[in-house]
């Protein structure tokens, strides 16, 4: 299928493998930045991450002015406009977030002060409201999965109002993203495949909706084969550097993928299930995924038939007739959730979750009919159809 | 016999015709939803969980066509004209004239134009969600079928009796309002 129109924008830098931590300094004096700030959170302090960027630093002979190492995994305006004046009293003229999209996101926020020399974030909230480059952003992810590295949106929630603030803008985007297996080499079993999960979603839902296109499909595909090549090894092996920096290359991918591409239906239920059940984001995409693919399954019979060589390899793909390869790759993905549930224990039905009551599923269908991604979704969606896909996955 | 040729919109010269015809599309558009939501059953139970006295437009970037629309105390949706008081909550932004038109000439369905970048959504996504929905609706209504496919990703099942009803009564409104205006 032709798109008859896209657009495909992704300037960050990506600087990944080995010893790809000790490049920053390096990548922070081509901007002409030497006082950087870390973001982080407890966790990665905890998890003794940060000690790895630390002593790239300290190697290279450039000193980190200030770290801030108490993002809330639920960040706010107000952590935002704290960290920015920290960052000004310092003297600070870059930032690094170190962690998964928490931390990306306020240290978006925090990008947004610092660089317009504001006090209030809310007042940047929108499409396209920031108007110049902000100051030099590098992120480290911790896990392999948001990729919101590669993302040019950014949500944090405003206590005052009691609402999420969305910010839009190519001024968003890190100038780099730095892929060092070390930084996931400590993921527990659980959330590598949440996390891959999310990922995997990712890429099948830019390779399936109405915004996929050549070049979107390109890293798409590439991200589904390095997620099903490797995440049962990594499980298998959870040091093989090799294999994590396989899923943190498809993460990232996949992000480009869906960052000019979109997401769909299986966005749009998991959203709602997150922000009504309080559940993990990757799980609510491990989740849904099936489902939504057998109801796109009509409009999108040929782009789903096409991931089974991604999913399951060339020689499964080969010999499955062209008319069996969609439903073998949801089949194929079906095979790789139960493979999870198995070994993570990783919920693959609302009542495998416990956290879900049936009577929710009404609330979670409107919920899901006012998400953004709906939009994208190749095939209609009304408030029937959204019940029905809920029940089938419970 | 010669085979007839369908009719190609992108082989005309349809430049000097597209300002005027988005212009009157976008007044159509926002009478239209006027009266469809004083007499659409699924119109209505939209606008009412927008807010109190909630406002959005409809705009081609960077000067051009414009409607507006606010949602009136009594509940329902109010065309405001070219004017907006202040800030709407809500913007749907056409990047360009041509890509307005091509939405409005239905060569292009409203969420084929938001995943080929032609659109802009500034403001909350649920709100504006609840409108795609009520274009969508008022569009499978008023709407011959043939033209409301090409707008819209899924035609609505809808029996005769409830196309005619519905359609007339949503034009018979517009046309007392436009009488009453």
């Amino acid at each position: 299928m032709t798109k008859s129109y896209y657009e495909f924008f992704c300037p960050v830098k990506i600087v990944a493998g080995h010893a790809a931590l000790e490049h920053i300094p390096y990548e922070l004096s081509t901007l002409a930045a030497s006082r950087p700030m870390i973001i982080t959170d407890k966790g990665v302090r905890a998890a003794g991450l940060l000690e790895h960027v630390q002593g790239a630093f300290a190697e290279g002979d450039m000193e980190v002015v200030e770290i801030f190492d108490d993002v809330p995994p639920d960040s706010s305006t107000t952590v935002v406009e704290t960290i920015a004046e920290l960052y000004r009293e310092r003297g600070c003229d870059s930032l690094i977030a170190v962690g998964g999209g928490s931390v990306i996101d306020t240290s978006k926020g925090v990008n947004i002060l610092v660089s317009e020399n504001a006090s209030r974030l809310a007042d940047f909230s929108g499409v396209g409201v920031l108007k110049k480059p902000l100051k030099p952003f590098f992120v480290i992810p911790t896990t392999a999965g948001t990729g919101s590295e590669v993302t040019l949106v950014a949500v944090v929630n405003d206590p005052v109002k009691g609402v999420k603030l969305p910010f839009t803008s190519y001024f968003l985007l890190p100038n780099a993203a730095i892929l060092d297996p070390r930084m996931t080499l400590t993921l527990p079993a659980h959330i590598t495949a949440m996390t891959a999960m999310d990922a995997m979603t990712h890429a099948v839902e830019a390779f399936t909706c109405m915004a996929k296109n050549p070049i979107s499909d390109a890293y798409a595909v590439s991200a589904i084969g390095k997620i099903s090549s490797n995440l049962i090894p990594v499980l298998n092996k959870p040091d093989d550097e090799a294999g994590r920096l396989e899923l943190a290359q498809a993460s990232t991918m996949a992000g480009i993928a869906f960052s000019n591409s979109m997401v769909g239906l299986v966005h749009s239920l998991g959203h709602s299930l997150g922000a009504l059940c309080h559940l993990p984001h990757g799980l609510c995409m491990n989740l849904f995924l099936p489902y939504v693919l057998e109801y796109n399954l009509p409009q999108r019979r040929e782009a789903i038939g096409e991931l089974l060589l991604p999913l399951a390899g060339a020689e499964i793909y080969a010999r499955t007739p062209a008319a069996q390869r969609a439903d073998a790759a949801i089949s194929t993905i079906r095979g790789l959730r139960d493979e999870l549930h198995r070994r993570c224990q990783l919920p693959r039905t609302l009542a495998e979750t416990g956290k879900v009551n049936r009577e929710q599923l009404p609330k979670l269908a409107e919920m899901a009919l006012d998400d953004g991604s709906i939009l994208f979704n190749p095939v209609e969606v009304d408030l029937d159809d959204a019940l029905a896909i809920l029940e089938r996955a419970w | 016999m010669k085979k007839p040729q369908r009719l190609n919109l992108s082989e005309l010269n349809l430049g000097p015709v597209k300002r005027p015809y988005v212009v009157l599309m976008l007044e159509i558009i926002g009478r239209g939803l006027e009266a469809a939501s004083q007499v659409d059953e699924k119109i209505r139970r939209e606008v009412e969980r927008l807010p109190p006295g909630f406002m959005f437009e409809m705009r081609v970037l960077p000067n051009g066509p414009r409607m507006v629309m606010e949602k009136t105390e009594q509940g329902q949706l109010q065309y405001l004209g070219r004017q907006a008081p202040r800030t709407p909550d809500v913007s749907l932004k056409f990047k360009h004239l041509t890509h307005a038109f091509l939405v409005f000439s239905f060569q292009e369905g409203t969420a084929q134009a938001f995943a080929n970048d032609r659109l802009l959504l500034d403001g909350d996504i649920g709100y504006s969600m609840k409108l795609v929905r009520c274009l969508n609706r008022m569009e499978s209504m008023i709407l011959p079928k043939f033209v409301a496919q090409r707008a819209l990703k899924r035609y609505p099942t809808l029996s005769l009796p409830e196309k005619l009803l519905g359609g007339s009564r949503i034009y018979s409104r517009l046309a007392k309002n436009l009488v009453w205006n």
